[in-house]
C-alpha cells in the first residue's frame, strides 16, 4: 500500500488514497479497541445493504492502525452544494431521504444509542445536578432500535459520477432512537453557524418522517451533552445553553 | 435547625439498607391505632408549620428560585392545610360500617412509598407527602432533587424527628442524600407505591417501574377573560397567581386569552398593576431566552420578572412584576405558549368567546392535557359559556374566576376542593388519578362483604273477589266506590257467543257504565289481535277494561291494556330476559293511568287474572314475547264459579294440571317464601282433592269447580311472586314447537324435572342466597307429607309425590308421552336441538334451584319423548 497521496488529515488520522483502496490511518495515540470497533461497525452496517463503502482489511502499518476499504470516487455532498447553492431544496431532500432509509434498517448488534448516552453524560464535566436531569430525561425516551449513523451530515455523503450516494465513516453507528440521530444532525449544523440550514434541514426531516418536532427537540440537550465531551472551546458556550433546560413540573 | 445524624445514603447497597430500614419501621407502624396515627399526624404538622420560615429560606438559598415569603406559605399550606383536612379522617382499620348491609370497609396502609420531589416545591411537596404518609401508617422514602436535596432533606428530618418524638417507629421516613438516577429507580422498584412529582421523564421513569404510581405531569393553563368578566378582580387575580413564587406552581396561569371587547381595558390594568408589555424585539429577546429548542432554560426558572428582562436584554422597570407577550400564535414555534414556571406570560385577543375556547383547547393540547384551565366571567349571567367551557377543557381542574395557583391546590379559593401539592391529570396527563391527590390514594381498602339474602316481597291485585255468583257484586264497586263511566270487555268468541259475558254486561247497564266489547281473542294470542283489539279500545276510551276467559283473553287484555296506555312502548324491550326482576334494565311504563283492569277467570288454571305476567305471540315473525312486570298485575280479580261450571273436561284437565306445576315449581323456586308456600301447598291439596271431581261431574259438582277455582288462584298467587321453574321453560317451548296445550306440555315433563331438581349433587346449582345448598328434595319431601302420601325417606316421600301426580294425570285423561300426542319422531328431533336452546334461555329458567345444562335439558325432553326416567349421571364418589 502506497502512503504518498493524503487526501485528507484530520485530529489524530490522516486518509490516504491508492487507486481504489482508501486508508485511513489512525496515530499511535488511538485505541486498538476503538479502530477494531469502527471496522466491526462499519463491517455490520454493510451486512445491510446500505451503500456504503467495501471494507477491505484492518491492518497495521508502520505500527499503526489502519482501516483499508474502497475508495469512492465522487463529490461530497457539502462541496456540491457550496457550489451549487440554487440546488441547496433537491440536496437536502436527498439528504433527509438517505438518512430516513438508513434508519429504516435494523441492525440488531451495533451498540445501542441509550447506553452510549448514558456513557457521554457520565464523561462530561457537567455539574451532577445537569447529569441527573440529562440521566433521567434520556431515561424517559423511547426504546427503539433504528440504525443511527451518529454524525450524519453532508461531508460524510458521496455522491458518484453515476449519481449514487455512499455514506461513510460509520465510526459513531448505533442502533436506537433515529430523533436523537436526527437531533444529532441539526446539532452539527448548529455547531457549523449554519442556523437557517439546520432549521431546514429539521423541518424537512420531521414532515418527511412524521415526527413532531418537540420530539426531535427532546433529544438536543442529550445530544448536545454527548458532544461537549469532546471539549472543543468554541462550541462550550453554545452546548451549555443547550444542555442547561429543564423539563416542566 | 436540625442537628441530629443520620447515615449517609450516597450508594445503592446503602439505599437498599435503608429501603429495609423503612420496611421494618413500618411494618410496625401498619399495627398503629387511628389515635397513635392521629397523635403522630399532628406533632409532625405542628413541627414543619414551626419550621415554615426557616425551611423556606433555605429553599430559595439552595435552588436560587422563587420567593422566601411565598414559600412560607406553600409550607404553611402544606402542613396546616393538610392537617385540616384530614385531622378527622379516619385511615386506619375500620372506616365504615353498614351492619344492616353487611359491609365493612377497612382501612390499610400499601407499605413504603417512594416520593420524588420537585426543585420548584422542594420543602412544601416533601412536607405534604410525609403528612399523608403518617397519616395513612406508610413509610416513605424520599427522592429529592440534586440541586434541592439539602432543603427537601431538612423538611424530612423535621417531620420525621416530631413524629417519632409523638411516637412513630424509627425511621419510618428516609431519604437518598446523595440522588442519582440509579437510586431513584431503585426507590421507585423496591416500593409499593410511587408519588412522583417531577418533569415527564421522571413520569415516565415512575410509570415503567412496574410499581403503581400517582404522577403528575404538565400544566399549560390558559386563563379566559370574557367580556362579561370583572376586568379588576380577573387581572388581579392573575397577577396574584402569576407572581407566587415567581410562577412555579404548576396550576399557574401561562396565558391569558381576552375578549376584543375588554382587551384594551384588561391591559390597560395589567399595565395599571406593575406588568410590562414587551415590546415586538424585546419578545422575541425574551422568547429565546427562555426557551432552547423548545426546552426551558433552567436559568430562568422562578427567577422575578426583572432577572429575566436582564438575562434577556431588556430594560424594564424595577419592580415589574410580570413580563407579557402579546401574541396571536398557539403553536409550539411560539416561545410563550409553553410552560414557563416564571412571571411571563402571553396575552391572546379573543374574537369571541368561541375563539377563546378554541385558542385554550390549543395551548392545553400542546402541554398541558388534564392539569388546569381557567376562565373569568359573570357565572350569574355567563352560565352556557361557563358549561361550553367546561364541557370542552380536557383538564381536571376548571377553575372559575380563580387565580389558577393558590386555586389549584385547593380549600384556598374554593373549600370543596381537595388541599394538594399533587395535581392529579387523569388518563389525558398519562395518570392514574384524576384528582387533587390525598390520604385516599395511599390506602387499600379491604371491604368485607357479609353474606345478605335478597329481600323478596309478596305481590297481588289489590282486591281479590271470590265465591260462587259474586260477580254482579263485585262490580258493583266499579260505580259505588270507582265511579267507572266506561268498561271496555276482552273476551273470546265463545265466551261471547254463549252469552258468558252477558251478567257483565247487565249489570254494567244497570250501573249506567257504558261498554263495548272485543271478542276475537284466539288461543295463542297474537300482536295483530292485540292491536285490533288496542285500536277499538284507543277509539272508545275507557276508563276500565274487564278481562274475560281463560289465560289466552286475560293475556291478549293486559297486552291491549299496555298498547292502551302506551302506544310506543316496544314489545322486544318489555320481554328482555332479567336475571333479576328488581334490577333489570328495562323499565316497565307505569300502567293504570288510563284505565282500571279487573279479570275474571273462566277456567281453573292459568291464575293470569293475579299473576303479573302475559304472553303474546308476534304472527309477522312467529316471536313469543313473555312480558313479567309487576305493572302488568290486574287491579282486581273476580273468581265467580258461576263461570266455571261449564268448561269442558280437556280444558278442565289441561288447566287443573298446569295449576299443579303452578304450585309445585313456586315451591320448589329459589325464590320461594313462607307466604308463597302456604298458598302453594294449600292449592296443591286442593288440587289433588277435588281435580278428578271437577273433570268427572262437571257441570254437576259446583263444590268442587269452587274449590278448583279458588286453588288455581292461590297457585297463581304463589308462582306470581316466587316465579317458576324449568317444568315451564320445557312446556313453552313444546307448546310453541309442537302446538301441545299448555297445561298438558307441562304435565308431560314435570315428573322428570322433580327428579331433576331433587338431584343431591346437581351439576350446578341455581344462585340465589337464599338457596344455600341443593335441597329440593326435601321441599318435595315437605309436599308429599303435606297431601299426606306417606313414605319413609325423603327419596321415598319423592316417589309417592311422584306417582300421585301420575295417578291424578291418568284420572283426568293425561297420556303418559309427547309420542302419544302425535309428535312424531321425525319432527321431535329435528326441533330438539332449538327447543332445548330455548327452553334454556326462557324467563322461567332463573327461579328454578337446579341450574340446567343444556345437554340435561334435552335429556329430560328425550325423556318426555319416550316416557323414560332422569338418571343422575355419575359423580365421582368422596
Amino acid at each position: 500500500m502506497k502512503l504518498d497521496n493524503c487526501i485528507s488529515e484530520r485530529i489524530n488520522k490522516k486518509i490516504f488514497r491508492d487507486g481504489n483502496k482508501c486508508i485511513k490511518l489512525f496515530d499511535e495515540v488511538y485505541s486498538k479497541a476503538d479502530v477494531l470497533n469502527e471496522a466491526l461497525n462499519h463491517a455490520r452496517v454493510e451486512e445491510t445493504g446500505l451503500n456504503i463503502p467495501e471494507l477491505y482489511e484492518v491492518t497495521r502499518i508502520d505500527g499503526k492502525w489502519a482501516i483499508v476499504s474502497q475508495f469512492i470516487e465522487g463529490e461530497m455532498l457539502s462541496d456540491l452544494i457550496a457550489a451549487n447553492p440554487k440546488k441547496y431544496d433537491e440536496y437536502m431532500e436527498l439528504f433527509v431521504d438517505i438518512q430516513l432509509d438508513i434508519q429504516s434498517k435494523n441492525c440488531p448488534l451495533l451498540s445501542r444509542l441509550k447506553d452510549k448516552m448514558n456513557r457521554k453524560i457520565d464523561l462530561t464535566e457537567l455539574d451532577e445536578t445537569i447529569k441527573y436531569d440529562l440521566h433521567t430525561r434520556l431515561d424517559g425516551m423511547k426504546k427503539h432500535n433504528k440504525l443511527c449513523h451518529g454524525d450524519y451530515t453532508p461531508s460524510n455523503f458521496i455522491i458518484t459520477p453515476d449519481n449514487t450516494p455512499y455514506i461513510l465513516d460509520w465510526a459513531h453507528a448505533t442502533q436506537g432512537n433515529a430523533s436523537a440521530d436526527a437531533a444529532r444532525t441539526y446539532l452539527t449544523f448548529c455547531l457549523e453557524g449554519n442556523i437557517a440550514g439546520a432549521d431546514k434541514y429539521l423541518d424537512l426531516f420531521c414532515k418527511k418522517s412524521a415526527t413532531a418536532k418537540k420530539y426531535v427537540q427532546s433529544w438536543m440537550p442529550i445530544v448536545a451533552a454527548s458532544q461537549s465531551v469532546k471539549k472543543k472551546d468554541k462550541e462550550k458556550d453554545i452546548l451549555l445553553s443547550w444542555v442547561n433546560v429543564v423539563d416542566y413540573e | 435547625m436540625n442537628k441530629k445524624n443520620y447515615e449517609i445514603v450516597d450508594s445503592t447497597e446503602k439505599l437498599e439498607k435503608a429501603i429495609e430500614k423503612v420496611r421494618q419501621a413500618q411494618k410496625q407502624f401498619a399495627s398503629f391505632t387511628q389515635e397513635q396515627v392521629d397523635k403522630i399526624f399532628l406533632a409532625a404538622a405542628t413541627a414543619a408549620n414551626k419550621n415554615r420560615i426557616p425551611l423556606a429560606k433555605l429553599a430559595v438559598e439552595e435552588t436560587g428560585m422563587g420567593i422566601v415569603e411565598d414559600k412560607v406559605i406553600k409550607n404553611h399550606y402544606a402542613s396546616e392545610y393538610i392537617y385540616n383536612a384530614y385531622r378527622n379522617v379516619k385511615t386506619c382499620g375500620i372506616i365504615e360500617e353498614d351492619k344492616a348491609s353487611g359491609l365493612t370497609k377497612i382501612a390499610e396502609p400499601i407499605g413504603v412509598i417512594a416520593a420524588v420531589i420537585p426543585t420548584t416545591n422542594p420543602t412544601s411537596t416533601a412536607i405534604f407527602k410525609s403528612l399523608i404518609a403518617l397519616k395513612t401508617r406508610n413509610g416513605i422514602i424520599i427522592s429529592p432533587h440534586p440541586r434541592a436535596k439539602k432543603s427537601t432533606i431538612e423538611a424530612a428530618k423535621i417531620v420525621l424527628e416530631a413524629a417519632v418524638a409523638a411516637g412513630a417507629p424509627e425511621g419510618i421516613i428516609s431519604w437518598i442524600d446523595v440522588p442519582s438516577l440509579e437510586m431513584t429507580n431503585l426507590v421507585m422498584s423496591e416500593a409499593d407505591i410511587i408519588l412522583a412529582t417531577g418533569g415527564p421523564g421522571m413520569v415516565k421513569a415512575a410509570y415503567s417501574s412496574g410499581k403503581p404510581a400517582v404522577g403528575v405531569g404538565a400544566g399549560n393553563t390558559p386563563a379566559i377573560i370574557d367580556e362579561s368578566a370583572d376586568i379588576t378582580l380577573s387581572v388581579n387575580s392573575i397577577i396574584h397567581s402569576k407572581t407566587f413564587d415567581n410562577g412555579m406552581i404548576c396550576a399557574s396561569e401561562q396565558s391569558t386569552i381576552v375578549h376584543r371587547n375588554v382587551y384594551n381595558k384588561v391591559k390597560a390594568e395589567f399595565a395599571a398593576r406593575g406588568c410590562y408589555f414587551l415590546t415586538k424585539s424585546e419578545k422575541e429577546k425574551v422568547g429565546k431566552t427562555i426557551l432552547i429548542n423548545g426546552a426551558l432554560n433552567a436559568k430562568i426558572v422562578g427567577q422575578s420578572a426583572c432577572r429575566i428582562a436582564e438575562l434577556a436584554g431588556v430594560t424594564v422597570p424595577e419592580g415589574t412584576k410580570i413580563l407579557i407577550g402579546e401574541t396571536s400564535s398557539t403553536e409550539l414555534s411560539e416561545e410563550f405558549a409553553h410552560e414557563k414556571l416564571s412571571p411571563v406570560l402571553a396575552m391572546y385577543k379573543a374574537e369571541d368567546i368561541h375563539d377563546a375556547f378554541n385558542k385554550a383547547e390549543k395551548l392545553i393540547a400542546d402541554g398541558g392535557y388534564g392539569h388546569t384551565s381557567s376562565i373569568y366571567l359573570d357565572v350569574i349571567t355567563q352560565q352556557d359559556k361557563l358549561e361550553e367551557f367546561r364541557s370542552r377543557m380536557k383538564t381536571c381542574r376548571i377553575l372559575v374566576n380563580t387565580p389558577s395557583s393558590q386555586g389549584g391546590i385547593g380549600d384556598i379559593y374554593n373549600f370543596r376542593l381537595t388541599p394538594s401539592l399533587t395535581l392529579g391529570c387523569g388518563s389525558w396527563g398519562g395518570n392514574s388519578v384524576s384528582e387533587n391527590v390525598g390520604v385516599k390514594h395511599l390506602l387499600n381498602i379491604k371491604t368485607v362483604a357479609e353474606r345478605r339474602e335478597n329481600m323478596l316481597w309478596f305481590r297481588a291485585p289489590e282486591k281479590i273477589y271470590m265465591k260462587r255468583g259474586c260477580l254482579p257484586t263485585a262490580l258493583d264497586e266499579l260505580k259505588t266506590i270507582m265511579d267507572k263511566k266506561r268498561a271496555f270487555i276482552v273476551t273470546d268468541k265463545f265466551l261471547y257467543e254463549n252469552g258468558f259475558t252477558k251478567p257483565i254486561t247487565d249489570k254494567l247497564d244497570e250501573l249506567g257504565i257504558q261498554h263495548s266489547s272485543f271478542f276475537d281473542v284466539a288461543p295463542d294470542p297474537t300482536l295483530a289481535c292485540a292491536k285490533e283489539g288496542a285500536a277499538q279500545i284507543s277509539v272508545f276510551k275507557p276508563d276500565v277494561i274487564i278481562a274475560v276467559g281463560g289465560g289466552s283473553a286475560m293475556d291478549a287484555a293486559k297486552i291491549m291494556w299496555v298498547l292502551y296506555e302506551h302506544p310506543e312502548a316496544d314489545f322486544a324491550d318489555m320481554a328482555m330476559r332479567f336475571m333479576d326482576i328488581r334490577k333489570r334494565v328495562y323499565t316497565f311504563p307505569k300502567m293504570g293511568e288510563k284505565a282500571y283492569f279487573v279479570a275474571i277467570p273462566t277456567s281453573a288454571g292459568t291464575g293470569s287474572e293475579v299473576t303479573p305476567f302475559a304472553v303474546i305471540t308476534d304472527e309477522s315473525t312467529g316471536v313469543k314475547y313473555p312480558l313479567a312486570d309487576y305493572e302488568l298485575l290486574p287491579n282486581m280479580a273476580i273468581i265467580d264459579t258461576d263461570l266455571h261450571m261449564s268448561a269442558p273436561k280437556g280444558l278442565t284437565s289441561a288447566s287443573g294440571i298446569d295449576a299443579v306445576t303452578h304450585a309445585l315449581e313456586a315451591y320448589a323456586s329459589v325464590m320461594a317464601t313462607d307466604f308463597t308456600d302456604g298458598l302453594a301447598l294449600k292449592a296443591l291439596k286442593i288440587i289433588f282433592e277435588y281435580l278428578p271431581r271437577a273433570y268427572d261431574n262437571g257441570p254437576n259438582d259446583p263444590e268442587a269447580r269452587e274449590k278448583m277455582a279458588n286453588a288455581a288462584t292461590m297457585a297463581g298467587m304463589a308462582f306470581a311472586n316466587a316465579f317458576l321453574g324449568v317444568s315451564h321453560s320445557l312446556a313453552h317451548k313444546l307448546g310453541a314447537y309442537h302446538h301441545i296445550p299448555h297445561g298438558i306440555a307441562n304435565a308431560l315433563v314435570i315428573e322428570d324435572v322433580l327428579r331433576f331438581n331433587a338431584a343431591e349433587t346437581p351439576a350446578k346449582m341455581g344462585t340465589f342466597p337464599q338457596y344455600d345448598h341443593p335441597h329440593t328434595l326435601e321441599r318435595y319431601a315437605d309436599v308429599a307429607d303435606y297431601l299426606g302420601l306417606g313414605g319413609k325417606t325423603p327419596k321415598d316421600k319423592l316417589e309417592k309425590l311422584i306417582a300421585a301426580i301420575r295417578e291424578l294425570r291418568h284420572k283426568i285423561g293425561i297420556k303418559d308421552t309427547i309420542a302419544d300426542y302425535g309428535v312424531t319422531e321425525k319432527d321431535f328431533m329435528a326441533t330438539l336441538d332449538e327447543m332445548t336452546e330455548n327452553a334454556f334461555d326462557d324467563q322461567c329458567t332463573g327461579a328454578n334451584p337446579r341450574y340446567p345444562l343444556l345437554s340435561e335439558i334435552k335429556q329430560i325432553y328425550l325423556n318426555a319423548y319416550y316416557g323414560r326416567t332422569f338418571t343422575e349421571k355419575e359423580y365421582p364418589k368422596a
